[in-house]
């Protein structure tokens, strides 16, 4: 369970990292989008485009039930995974509630695969995923 | 100086199937693995993939309908040789669904052509190639020309230097499949099942210029993965005995005088008689006898309670180190994996005795598909054990047949170099024991019938019994000549 709460860190950290610190609710659409679709990129040639989007819908229903809250906004969200309906829903949210419907996607979708094929092999296949923006990092993050 | 084409084996790594193939998978080779659903085509792929792999010489995995890659990925992590790390480093996974789906097989095989010049792997699956097949068919595609595709990949891959495997499933062995005459290599996994029992068999049914060990071999899929059982190669020529023969002591002073100085080495003696008369104790009284002058011994028990566990002697030797136990509870054995424990253990141990207790529980441990063949496994099983230098002792449960002058079941004694039989009489409303040596191969031996007790001691052969004759009856009677006196 340690791992995992430590990629979500990860995965927290580096959806603030590309969101920066003064941003709108579209550069937070933006950001969680280039992420799925990094992801999307790393997993499809392997699992197919089918296989990311069984996924992805799979996390939107995990997060609908864990947040109530926020179930309205995943649910009128389409079936297939289009980007630019999903960047258009974050809009109209709050800064706040658009980054943590980020976080929550991000991390839902993290923990299902994990469940699938296990911790290593997740890291493995997405660990382009947050690479390259977290060399830079700032470890305000991780205070102990 | 050769000018020959040198054709590189690769190590598969998977224990025991170098030696059915012949020496190794040949390099830039097109296989075809093929079998049932659940007979483990994709675990030999994966595992011979994960062997093989390396930056350098990288391998890409196309799947393409059929398990969908989370489930594989899922469930092949379960396997020890499954390395996360090398995956999208040594280790590339391709989804070809959706090209499949399309049912165009030449846009497969681009895509498969694009992808083998993009990574230049040296290692190449398709998994599963039914998918591939199913696809030409139900598509009424001019273009879908299933013996030209896997002409045209059989040829694209052994230009691109990449060792190809073909994975397939439902192949009937009549069919006149294309791939049958374009694959160099053709690898039948199969399960067997009879009555409550399944064995899992592989065959080599074609591999170009290799000589393939014929036949069916079993193998297990356990979590360190497959494992192929190769029967044991024997080498040609047997060492005649070296003279004087070579004796060792059987830990009975007596027997060792009736058998003319002790057990032959490299001999195999069969210890018959029935139950209760002390067979397993002779036994044990043979690797104790071995261990006191510094030697190893292996016994494998196949009985449902095991008598080393009863027996303090035995349990001791066992503890320490000098004596080897092959206690297999597997279910559905097979002689070659009987024979690869054994000689696992002889290896180890660098041991002189081998004892089997008894044949009767090592005929039930057997699965039942090999029964029918018993008789050609175990001399098998004696001829591996006795080339390999050991002396074996084997006990066999003999039903006491008064009426017959029978040895052991089975027929098995003339596997035997040596038998030892042991019999129940009936004298002055007791119970008695006798023991004679039936036969020492080129060696001279005892004729006498001698009686013989066990105590907490062990065995002690006593006298013979001369003035009753009819002993092998089991009733014997005073000689006529002392109740004609009397």
């Amino acid at each position: 369970m340690s791992t995992l709460s430590e990629e979500s860190r990860r995965i927290v950290a580096s959806l603030a990292h590309r969101v920066g610190p003064h941003a709108d609710t579209a550069s937070i659409a933006e950001a969680i989008a280039a992420i799925l679709q990094a992801m999307d990129a790393a997993l499809t040639p392997i699992i197919g485009q089918h296989g990311f989007v069984a996924l992805y819908r799979r996390s939107l229903h995990l997060c609908a039930s864990a947040h109530p809250r926020l179930a309205g906004t995943y649910e009128s969200l389409p079936a297939a995974m289009d980007l630019i309906a999903l960047k258009s829903v974050i809009v109209e949210q709050t800064d706040i509630d658009a980054l943590f419907f980020g976080e929550v996607l991000l991390t839902t979708l993290y923990e299902l695969l994990t469940t699938l094929i296990g911790p290593s092999l997740t890291a493995r296949l997405l660990s382009g995923v947050w690479e390259p923006s977290l060399s830079d990092s700032p470890s305000q993050e991780n205070s102990p | 100086m050769s000018t020959k084409v040198t054709i590189n084996r690769l190590a598969t790594g998977v224990p025991g199937l170098d030696e059915v193939l012949g020496g190794g998978l040949p390099e830039f080779s097109f296989n075809l693995i093929a079998g049932p659903p659940g007979c483990g085509k994709t675990t030999l792929a994966h595992q011979i993939m994960f062997n093989l792999a390396t930056p350098e010489r990288p391998a890409l995995f196309f799947t393409v309908l059929g398990e969908p890659p989370l489930k594989m990925l899922r469930y092949q992590q379960q396997f020890d040789f499954f390395d996360s790390e090398a995956i999208n480093h040594s280790i590339r996974y391709i989804n070809l669904a959706d090209d499949t789906l399309a049912g165009d097989l030449d846009e497969v095989l681009r895509r498969i052509v694009s992808e083998v010049e993009t990574h230049s792997p040296a290692l190449v699956f398709v998994d599963s190639f039914r998918s591939v097949v199913l696809a030409s068919q139900t598509q009424d595609n001019p273009n879908n020309n299933l013996p030209q595709f896997v002409q045209q990949l059989g040829m694209l891959m052994t230009t691109w230097q990449a060792t190809t495997f073909l994975i397939g499933e439902y192949f009937t062995e009549t069919d006149t499949n294309p791939i049958f005459t374009v694959a160099d290599g053709l690898i039948w996994l199969r399960q067997s099942v009879q009555r409550n029992s399944m064995v899992r068999k592989l065959e080599i049914m074609k591999m170009r210029g290799q000589p393939t060990l014929p036949g069916l071999h079993t193998f297990r899929i356990a979590t360190p993965g497959i494992k192929v059982f190769a029967p044991v190669v024997l080498s040609p020529a047997e060492l005649p005995q070296a003279l004087p023969i070579n004796r060792l002591k059987m830990g009975v002073a007596q027997l060792d005088e009736m058998l003319g100085g002790g057990l032959p080495r490299g001999y195999s003696l069969l210890v018959a008689g029935p139950s209760g008369s002390g067979k397993s104790i002779l036994a044990a009284t043979f690797l104790a006898e071995g261990a006191r002058n510094g030697e190893t011994g292996v016994i494998a028990v196949f009985e449902q309670r095991p008598n080393h566990s009863q027996n303090a002697t035995l349990s001791d030797l066992i503890r320490s180190g000098k004596v080897g136990l092959v206690d297999s509870r597997a279910p559905d054995l097979s002689i070659d994996e009987i024979v690869q424990m054994l000689l696992g253990e002889i290896t180890r141990l660098k041991a002189t005795r081998v004892v089997i207790d008894s044949l009767s529980g090592f005929e039930l441990a057997v699965a039942p598909t090999f029964r029918e063949d018993f008789r050609e496994s175990l001399s098998r099983m004696v001829t591996a054990l006795t080339h390999s230098g050991v002396s074996v002792l084997m006990t066999s449960e003999l039903e006491d047949r008064y009426t017959d002058l029978r040895f052991s079941p089975y027929g098995t004694a003339f596997l035997t170099d040596a038998i030892i039989v042991q019999r129940y009489i009936e004298v002055e409303s007791r119970l008695l024991r006798i023991m004679a040596v039936v036969k020492a191969r080129a060696s001279a031996h005892s004729d006498e019938l001698r009686q013989y007790s066990i105590d907490d001691n062990g065995l002690h052969i006593g006298d013979m019994l001369p003035e009753q004759e009819g002993l092998l009856g089991g009733r014997p009677t005073r000689q006529r000549l002392s109740n004609v006196d009397g």
